[in-house]
């Protein structure tokens, strides 16, 4: 794996508290902005074109708790950076900051990134 | 013009037939009887101009109450909900976003509380890991509005309008503030 992400390559990410899973859902049924909020940038896992559900089990291996995903090419639209931050437990790790120095996205960037997002698990028809 | 009759009990019962017909030709009869409990004969017709009198008053009233600043009326449910939701944000802890995230301030808990006790249209409410409560607005425009509450006597306002460019600004973080703000985001 290298660090290029294609603009259709997606992005995972799973969203906290996993306890209280309406915490960050809105009524339209769109994930809120808030949840694109993190000092530290935003981890994700690189889909690499995977089969959605091996990434799914891979995830759910590691926590409990919805997993929402987006397009590189989102971030590419709003100037976010992704950094391929591969570690030991988990080849595919990576994080979205908003721009080389700051790793928190600004807020147009997440509500940008949250009207994008969709949930795959758990399966919304579920 | 209505006119109307006083007549006793015992007129009535020798004349019952007669006071209706004058009751059914759109007079008012009014029975006096002991203690007040007196009782009022008037037609159908007549019953039902009053009752769309007493309809219209009604709906009026209705309406005021779920219009402009009575809309707390209307969002009550949506307060009792938010205030639920911010107890189980006041209980996050250390760490809830699986990145370090701090727990929100209690004194951050308690702020939200009174703001949310004195909006007058509910926001949706959500976490950051900035230590900070978000308040999502939308309007029937599709416009979107948050209001980011820190520790801060300062407030920062994002709005993305449907159709045009964002921005943002910077407002006093106090419930007065905020439901002008707000009002001024419904319109």
């Amino acid at each position: 794996m290298d660090d290029y992400f294609a603009l259709d390559e997606l992005l995972y990410r799973a969203v906290y508290p996993p306890e209280i899973a309406s915490m960050f859902w809105r009524k339209n049924g769109k994930v809120s902005s808030a949840a694109f909020a993190d000092p530290k940038g935003l981890s994700v896992d690189r889909g690499y074109f995977r089969d959605e559900k091996d990434v799914i089990d891979s995830m759910t291996r590691r926590f409990t708790g919805s997993i929402i995903t987006i397009f590189a090419g989102d971030c590419a639209s709003i100037q976010a950076i992704i950094r391929y931050l591969p570690s030991k437990s988990n080849p595919y790790h990576s994080e979205i900051h908003g721009s080389e120095h700051e790793p928190l996205l600004s807020k147009p960037q997440r509500f940008y990134l949250s009207e994008r997002a969709w949930q795959v698990f758990p399966s919304v028809d579920q | 013009m209505i006119i109307v009759l006083i007549a006793k009990q015992i007129e009535i019962r020798n004349n019952i037939k007669a006071y209706f017909d004058t009751a059914y030709d759109g007079e008012i009869i009014i029975v006096p009887r002991k203690h007040g409990r007196n009782i009022v004969i008037l037609s159908e017709n007549e019953y039902m101009k009053l009752n769309k009198q007493h309809l219209q008053t009604y709906y009026s009233k209705l309406h005021e109450a779920t219009t402009g600043l009575d809309k707390t009326v209307v969002d009550a449910d949506a307060r009792a909900e938010n205030l639920k939701k911010l107890e189980e944000i006041g209980n996050l802890k250390d760490n809830w976003n699986g990145n370090g995230a701090p727990g929100l301030p209690p004194a951050l808990i308690k702020k939200t509380r009174a703001l949310i006790k004195a909006l007058k249209i509910q926001p949706e409410i959500f976490p950051t890991a900035l230590e900070t409560i978000q308040l999502e607005f939308d309007n029937s425009n599709n416009d979107h509005m948050e209001i980011e509450i820190g520790m801060s006597d300062k407030a920062e306002v994002f709005v993305a309008p449907y159709d045009d460019s964002e921005y943002f600004e910077t407002i006093r973080s106090t419930a007065a503030s905020i439901n002008e703000r707000v009002e001024d985001f419904y319109g």
